[in-house]
């Protein structure tokens, strides 16, 4: 499942790393972000833990971050895509602004398509909270000039998948 | 349609050359995209649930409207156009605002939101890189999914140029960073976000948004506000049948397997936000409610229907079609921006039925196309000739026959008809016409009229129908195709008193007439025992097979006639395919492959493909029993740009539609062409021949004769 999806999503585009350790993928992260503080949506705990000593972007200086990091419900094989859980819209606003975007994702929540993702889906949608589900797959892309595919429009242009084996 | 502006896109030379490139490589990426997946199947579920969604509509939209408005969203159901444009302006102003963020959304095209507001003081900022192209130009999409593919580069760079009072070049990576960057100041102080959905979830009051570039998600983010313009149509029951259109959307609509981002979003997410749910009707619900024409609101709005037309390949969306463009744009405009609007564009189909083959939710587009026509206002001239000539066989057939007088001296060498007068000359310049024959068939026939071959009673009797065009044009195709048969063991019979099949009527909106011709026919062969009716022109075969049925569905007496006939209808190649085997009809020892003379390409007629799903008898029958190779060109079974009166009313169309059939057959470097239509023969053959090419075109029962003949 995991070499699947790694293979669909490198064919849109996206940098798959595989880890059997959580501080190796956390190291890797860090290498992105270089000397810039990141952004951040929601991350489970033992991940944000990895990241104490880390300065996050204020909601105010979204706009210009360079990386923003995630955790992702789940993955597709088939098509290589992230269920990400968006519904605070500040977090929301860190995933699609920054030109990197760094994604966790453990790789037993790897599905094979996007039928089978539709048991989590009904899940957030018919709780009686509001909701923001969005699946995510490659970076922002685009080919609306003359059908020539272009990386990054109006999203991230870069978008990597960490995804977490040693569980 | 205004010729001008025909004529204007067909000589739009980077307009021709995208459509063209993006017509050859969107197969390929649609086939990859789909490997694994039964797209029939998954259609199939589509427009079941989608045809038993419109039935409940009105049920499905209120029950949308709770569970939405549970979810703390507003929900507002605006019948018109004029009521969604003032009830977005509302919703801004309570906001104190007066700029609007927009993501692509084709129902604000449908109500010209833009203009509405702008008229009203907000300023609207379209995020969709393509649709800010379309909306810096001033002009109106030309594909659903991809609104600038009529643009260029350099067009694009002057239109960032003049907005960013920077000098942009022709690049496109460039270019693309130039709207990141110019837009990004129009996400961050958008007050209120304007967005469409691909699909709404009755269950859970959730929408579904479907982008690549990322817009859609901070329209619907960054700006507390945000507003979504929907289709009602677009309703399903539960996220099970979403999850059926975000499968195939993508797929169908551009060949990605699933693009960037697909949100569901339920409710206004985050304190002090708002999230107002605005619902179109303009007309749907009476569609909806159509006997006929409910099936075109099944339409997911992929856009493959305008991706496989060869009409739209040569002319592109600002010609097919109004707002909503390709065939089903042709089907939804008289219903969404009234029937004036579509007269003109209606006759631009030329019924290949491609689009058919491609739909995602399984729609007759076709079939609706050729139905509207019926619905609006006929012209004047069409009277006499299918009010009365049609009807009465010899009268028709009489008018033929002077024809062929009257065409005497404009027959070239080789009897061919080169220069036409008047009017008729320039439109049909690129091509050679035959000459209507002397003698009909039917006069041929009558002449001799049993054959000295008298074989057992046993064997199995064919009534032969011959259509108009082969009857009068091709006679000796009629005999090929009798003499055939009859040498593979077939009692043939020609029925003297049949008379055109009714789908010059039918394709003109003359129900009536068609109806009267079909009655006509299934009379005449009705009127003896036979096993078989052959006929050796897809289109009559599809017409009697499948349309007089269709015709006479209301009809008391002949609904069952009807229905005995298409039982046994045939196509000449069907026939001959069961004799493989059989007597003298042993399977041809084969020539070399490669062998002058041997080898043939295949171009497969709309009809018969699509009408009426043959494809497989006509190769084997040319291997068979013609002894010939198949060579198989590129896009064997697209339209040959003929559809019959067609290629009078739209020659500019037609002959652009045949240049790129003759680059495909040219390319295969064979000699012969084989059809099985006569329609086909007399439009490729007029083309290779006006091109000097020496490519012959012959009718499979031509060349089996031939050989049965050796
Ligand atoms: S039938 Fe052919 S010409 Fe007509 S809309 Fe469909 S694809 Fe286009
Ligand atoms: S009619 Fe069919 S092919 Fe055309 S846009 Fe609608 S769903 Fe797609």
């Amino acid at each position: 499942m995991i070499d699947l999806f790694q293979e669909s999503a490198e064919a849109v585009g996206t940098v798959v790393k595989r880890f059997v350790s959580t501080a190796d993928a956390v190291s890797y992260v860090k290498g992105l972000a270089g000397d810039a503080s990141p952004s951040a949506s929601y991350l489970p705990p033992e991940i944000a833990g990895a990241f104490a000593g880390t300065v996050f972007a204020a909601p105010a200086e979204l706009a210009d971050t360079r990386l923003c990091i995630s955790f992702a419900q789940a993955g597709i094989a088939r098509t290589g895509s992230l269920l990400l859980e968006l519904a605070n819209p500040e977090q929301r606003s860190a995933t699609a602004l920054p030109l990197i975007h760094a994604v966790f994702l453990r790789g037993s929540s790897i599905v094979s398509d996007l039928y089978a993702l539709g048991e989590i889906l009904t899940r957030g949608l018919t709780s009686a909270k509001t909701a923001y589900l969005s699946i995510t797959t490659g970076p922002s892309r685009t080919a609306d000039i003359e059908r020539v595919l272009t990386i990054g429009v109006h999203g991230p242009k870069e978008l990597h998948v960490l995804v977490l084996e040693g569980e | 349609m205004g010729k001008a502006i025909i004529n204007k896109k067909i000589n739009d030379t980077f307009l021709r050359r995208a459509l063209k490139n993006f017509a050859a490589a969107y197969p390929v990426a649609r086939a990859k995209a789909f490997e694994g997946i039964d797209f029939e199947a998954l259609r199939g579920r589509i427009s079941d649930f989608k045809q038993a969604g419109l039935k409940g509509l009105p049920e499905l939209v209120s029950r949308f409207k709770t569970q939405a408005e549970q979810t703390g969203a507003k929900v507002y159901v605006c019948s018109s156009p004029e009521e969604a444009n003032r009830t977005i302006l509302e919703i801004i102003r309570s906001k104190g605002a007066d700029f609007l963020v927009k993501s692509k959304a084709m129902t604000s095209e449908e109500i010209e939101l833009n203009p509405y507001l702008e008229k009203n003081g907000i300023r609207c900022l379209e995020t969709d890189l393509g649709e800010w192209i379309i909306q810096l130009a001033g002009e109106r999409p030309s594909h659903m999914v991809m609104p600038a593919i009529h643009k260029n580069k350099e067009e694009v760079a002057e239109l960032f140029s003049k907005e960013t009072g920077h000098d942009c070049p022709p690049d496109i990576p460039f270019l693309v960073r130039t709207a990141r960057e110019a837009l990004r100041g129009g996400f961050l102080t958008g007050q209120v976000g304007l967005s469409g959905a691909n699909v709404a979830m009755a269950d859970s009051g959730a929408i579904g948004i479907i982008t690549n570039e990322g817009n859609g998600r901070l329209v619907t983010t960054l700006p507390d506000t945000h507003i979504a313009l929907i289709g009602v149509e677009k309703i399903v029951p539960s996220l099970k049948e979403a999850l059926d259109v975000i499968e195939v959307l993508p797929k169908n609509a551009t060949g990605q397997k699933i693009t960037s981002y697909v949100s569901f979003i339920k409710g206004p997410t985050g304190a002090g936000r708002e999230l107002h749910i605005v619902l179109l009707d303009n007309g749907r619900l009476k569609l909806a409610a159509d006997p006929d024409f409910s099936e075109a609101l099944k339409c997911v709005k992929c856009g493959a229907c305008a991706n496989v037309c060869p009409i739209y390949e040569i002319v592109g969306g600002h010609v097919f079609g109004h707002i909503y463009v390709g065939g089903i744009g042709l089907v939804l405009t008289p219903f969404f921006h009234g029937f004036d609007k579509a007269e003109e564009i209606l006759k631009l189909c030329i019924g290949c039925k491609k689009c058919n083959e491609a739909c995602a939710s399984k729609i007759d587009i076709e079939g609706l196309i050729v139905d509207l026509r019926d619905r609006i206002r006929k012209p004047m001239g069409q009277k006499f000739l299918f009010g009365t000539m049609m009807k009465n066989r010899k009268l028709f057939h009489a008018a033929l026959r002077t024809a062929y007088l009257a065409q005497k001296p404009f027959q070239g060498e080789g009897g061919r008809i080169r220069h036409l007068p008047l009017i008729l000359n320039r439109e049909t310049a690129n091509r050679s016409l035959p000459p209507i024959a002397e003698k009909p068939f039917r006069d041929l026939v009558a002449e001799r009229p049993a054959t000295s071959d008298q074989r057992p009673a046993t064997r199995e009797k064919v009534l032969f129908y011959t259509g108009c065009l082969a009857d009068f044009v091709y006679p000796e195709m009629c005999r090929d195709a009798k003499e055939s048969l009859e040498k593979l063991g077939y009692e043939v019979v020609f029925p003297q008193e049949q008379t055109c099949c009714g789908i010059p009527a039918r394709y003109s909106g003359e129900m009536d007439v068609a109806r009267d011709m079909a009655r006509i026919n299934t009379d005449v062969l009705l009127a003896q025992e036979a096993d078989y009716v052959a006929t050796i022109c897809p289109t009559c075969t599809m017409s009697l097979k499948h349309d007089f049925q269709k015709l006479l569905e209301g009809d008391d007496v002949y609904r069952e006639k009807s229905l005995r006939l298409a039982a046994k209808v045939f196509n000449y190649s069907e026939l001959a395919a069961r004799k493989i085997g059989f007597g003298s009809a042993q399977p041809t020892a084969r020539s070399l492959s490669g062998v002058e003379g041997n080898v043939v390409t295949y171009h497969d007629a709309c009809h018969l493909k699509r009408g009426c799903g043959v494809y497989e008898e006509p190769r084997k029958v040319l291997r068979e029993l013609a002894g010939v190779e198949i060579a198989e060109m590129t896009d064997c079974d697209k339209c040959c740009g003929f559809g019959g009166s067609y290629s009078i009313k739209y020659p500019e169309i037609s002959q652009e539609v045949l240049k790129n059939k003759m680059e495909n057959i040219k390319a295969t470097g064979v000699s012969t062409v084989a059809v099985d239509c006569p329609g086909c023969k007399l439009q490729i053959e007029g083309g290779l021949e006006a091109a000097g090419t020496g490519i012959t075109v012959e009718h499979s029962a031509t060349l089996v004769a031939r050989k049965l003949r050796q």
